[in-house]
C-alpha cells in the first residue's frame, strides 16, 4: 500500500471506532485515536497473517497491551476479514464475538488475552522466546500505552527480554500523555522514559507516531538489530484526528452522539474520500 | 517412615517427560535451585527461561510462551505464585484456559516451618480453587508427586501441584497408585467415622486413624489428592457410608479441602464434619512437628475431632 493509502486506512478505522462505540453505547474511543497509523501500517502492510487461518503457527504476533483501545484492533481485524463488519456494532453485548477487553477464544485474530495493563510485554517476551525456540520467522509486535508503564511487571519484562537478546520482539510504546486520571506528567515522573529502555538495554527509537512513513521505517530499523528487544517510542495525540477528541481526556471512555459522529464523519471525509 | 522430597521427585518426572518432548519448557524467577531443576537445566539449559526474580512476568511469559504450542511449567514459592502473580495466573492463564503448569513449593505450615509467615503458604488452594478453569493437586509425598506431575502433564490445561518444603515424609509405598480426579481409600476399619486428608499432613491422619482403632473407633481414611475438581460422588458416597467426617489439611481454614469437603456434604449428605486446619491465624516460626502440634493439627487433635464429629450421630 501508498502511504496514503495507509493514512486513508487509518482514518477509516478511526470513523470506524466512532461509529463501533456510538452503537454499542459504550467504549474507549480516544485510546484508539492515538494508535490508528500504528495498527494501519501493522495490519494492512507489515505483519504476517493468514485470516483464513487465525492460529497459523508462522504469523506474526499482535499484543495490544493497552487492550482498552481494542475497538481499533476489531475495527482492523474485521477489515482484514477475520469476522464480518456486522460485528463492530454488537461489541460489548452477549450477541456479540467482540468482548469488552480482547479475548483469546472469542474472537479470531486476537493472540492474547489484554486489557489489565502492563502485562502485554510479558506476554510478548513468552511469545518471542516460544516462537524462537521452535524456529518460525517472525515477529511480535506490542503496542504499549505510556500510562501502563507505571506499572512493576513492564520493568520486569523490560529486563528478562534484553537478557534474553530477543531481536524478534518489536515494542511500540504509544506516548499520548494521557491515562484514565490525567496527564502522564502530572500522575507520575515517568518521563523521559526512552532512556529508560536504553538503561534496559533495549534497541530505542523516537517517531512521531502518526507519520506513517516514520513507523515504517523505525520497525525497519528495528528488525536490524537482532540481539536486543526494540522500543519505539511514537509520539502521539489522544483522540488524534476527531476534532472534538484530540487532546480531550473526556474522551478516555466516552460514547459519541449521532451527532458527534456526524462530525467525526465531516472530518475525516477528505482524508478518507479524497 | 523415611523422609523423601517432594520438589526432587516431582522435577524428576518433569525431566522423564521433558526427554520425550521437547515442547516442554521451565520458566523460573530464580527457583531453579530451590524447585530441584539443577539436574533438568544441565541436560537441557535451553529449556529452562531464567526472568529473575520476577514471579508475574514468570506466569505471563508462561502464558506467551503457550500461546505458541510450548508446555511451560512455572516454578516458584506457593504463595508468590498465587499471590503476587494472582492476576496473572486468572487472567492470562486460566481465563483463556492455556496449557501452563504451575508448580508451588511451601505450601502449607510444613511448607515454610522455620521459615515464617512470609514463607508459609496456607491460603493457595483456597485462591486458586476460587478460579475457574484451575485445577488442583496436593500430592501427600514424594511418590505420589512423581505420579502426580506425570498426570498433571497430561491434562491440556492451567493445574497447579502443591509441594512442601523438600523434607516430606513419606507415607506410601512408591508404586501406591494416582488417579487424577479421584478420592483413594488409605485404609478403612470400619464406617464409624471418615477421615478426609490431603498433602504432607497425611502422615499424621494414619497414626490418628490407628490410635482411633486402638480405642475401639473404626475409621476410613480418605486421600484427597485432587482438591479441583473435586471427587464429589466419591466423597458424597464416603459420607454416606459413614455419616461424618473430619478434614484435615496444612492450609487455612477457609478456601481449602476441608472448605471443598462441607460444600460436597451440604449438597449431597448433610453430616457433622470436623475441620482441622490453621484456624485464621498467622503461626510463627518453628521445627516443623512442634508447628503443626502448636497449631492444632497434632495426631491427638485428629483423633479428638473424630470423636466430637461421631458425637451427633
Amino acid at each position: 500500500m501508498t502511504t496514503n493509502d495507509l493514512q486513508r486506512m487509518a482514518n477509516r478505522l478511526r470513523l470506524d471506532v466512532v461509529e463501533t462505540v456510538h452503537a454499542a453505547g459504550d467504549g474507549h474511543p480516544g485510546p484508539c485515536m492515538s494508535i490508528a497509523d500504528i495498527v494501519s501500517v501493522l495490519f494492512f502492510e507489515e505483519m504476517k497473517l493468514d485470516p483464513a487461518n487465525p492460529r497459523w503457527p508462522e504469523r506474526d504476533r499482535f499484543v495490544l497491551s493497552k487492550g482498552h483501545a481494542c475497538p481499533m484492533l476489531y475495527a482492523a481485524l474485521a477489515r482484514k476479514g477475520y469476522f464480518s463488519m456486522d460485528e463492530l456494532p454488537k461489541l460489548r453485548t452477549l450477541e456479540g464475538i467482540l468482548q469488552g477487553h480482547p479475548d483469546y477464544n472469542k474472537t479470531p485474530g486476537i493472540d492474547t488475552v489484554s486489557g489489565s495493563l502492563g502485562n502485554g510485554i510479558a506476554i510478548g517476551l513468552g511469545m518471542a522466546l516460544g516462537c524462537r525456540m521452535q524456529k518460525i520467522d517472525n515477529y511480535v509486535y506490542v503496542i504499549v500505552g505510556d500510562g501502563e508503564q507505571q506499572e512493576g511487571i513492564i520493568w520486569e519484562a523490560a529486563m528478562a527480554a534484553a537478557k534474553h537478546k530477543v531481536g524478534n520482539l518489536i515494542v511500540f510504546g504509544d506516548c499520548n500523555n494521557n491515562q484514565s486520571g490525567g496527564k502522564v506528567t502530572d500522575l507520575s515522573s515517568l518521563y523521559p522514559v526512552a532512556d529508560k529502555w536504553s538503561a534496559f538495554h533495549w534497541h530505542v527509537q523516537t517517531i512521531d507516531g502518526h507519520d506513517i512513513d516514520a513507523i515504517r521505517n523505525a520497525i525497519a530499523e528495528a528488525k536490524k538489530v537482532t540481539d536486543k528487544p526494540s522500543y519505539i517510542e511514537c509520539k502521539t495525540v489522544k483522540g488524534k484526528n476527531i476534532p472534538y477528541m484530540e487532546h480531550n481526556n473526556a474522551w478516555h471512555k466516552r460514547t459519541p452522539t449521532a451527532e458527534e459522529v456526524e462530525i467525526a464523519r465531516e472530518a475525516l471525509r477528505g482524508a478518507l474520500w479524497e | 517412615m523415611g523422609v523423601k522430597s517432594t520438589r526432587e521427585a516431582t522435577m524428576k518426572a518433569i525431566l522423564d517427560l521433558a526427554r520425550e518432548d521437547e515442547k516442554i519448557v521451565i520458566i523460573s524467577p530464580d527457583a531453579v535451585a530451590a524447585a530441584r531443576a539443577v539436574p533438568f537445566q544441565q541436560e537441557f539449559p535451553d529449556r529452562v527461561i531464567e526472568v529473575g526474580i520476577a514471579e508475574q512476568d514468570a506466569v505471563d511469559v508462561a502464558a506467551g510462551l503457550a500461546t505458541t504450542g510450548m508446555r511451560p511449567v512455572v516454578i516458584s514459592y506457593a504463595g508468590f505464585l498465587t499471590m503476587r502473580a494472582c492476576e496473572m495466573i486468572r487472567t492470562f492463564i486460566a481465563y483463556p484456559g492455556l496449557n501452563v503448569k504451575l508448580i508451588g513449593l511451601n505450601g502449607g505450615m510444613l511448607g515454610g516451618e522455620r521459615e515464617g509467615v512470609t514463607h508459609q503458604f496456607y491460603e493457595d488452594v483456597g485462591i486458586l480453587r476460587s478460579m475457574p478453569g484451575v485445577k488442583i493437586i496436593t500430592p501427600a509425598d514424594a511418590g505420589q508427586a512423581y505420579q502426580a506431575a506425570k498426570a498433571m502433564m497430561e491434562i491440556d490445561g492451567p493445574v497447579y501441584l502443591r509441594l512442601g518444603s523438600g523434607r516430606e515424609p513419606e507415607v506410601f509405598p512408591e508404586e501406591t497408585p494416582f488417579e487424577f480426579g479421584k478420592i483413594r481409600e488409605v485404609m478403612s476399619y470400619g464406617d464409624d467415622v471418615a477421615v478426609f486428608a490431603s498433602g504432607f499432613i497425611m502422615n499424621r491422619a494414619i497414626e490418628a486413624v490407628e490410635q482411633l482403632k486402638a480405642e475401639g473407633v473404626n475409621a476410613t481414611l480418605i486421600d484427597v489428592a485432587t482438591v479441583k475438581p473435586l471427587d464429589s460422588k466419591g466423597v458424597a458416597a464416603v459420607l454416606e457410608r459413614c455419616n461424618c467426617a473430619v478434614a484435615v489439611e496444612d492450609h487455612n481454614f477457609y478456601g481449602g479441602m476441608s472448605s471443598a469437603i462441607c460444600e460436597v456434604a451440604c449438597h449431597f449428605h448433610p453430616c457433622k464434619v470436623r475441620r482441622l486446619g490453621l484456624r485464621d491465624v498467622y503461626p510463627r516460626s518453628g521445627v516443623a512437628a512442634e508447628l503443626l502440634d502448636a497449631y492444632g493439627l497434632a495426631v491427638q487433635d485428629i483423633v479428638d475431632a473424630a470423636k466430637d464429629a461421631m458425637s451427633n450421630k
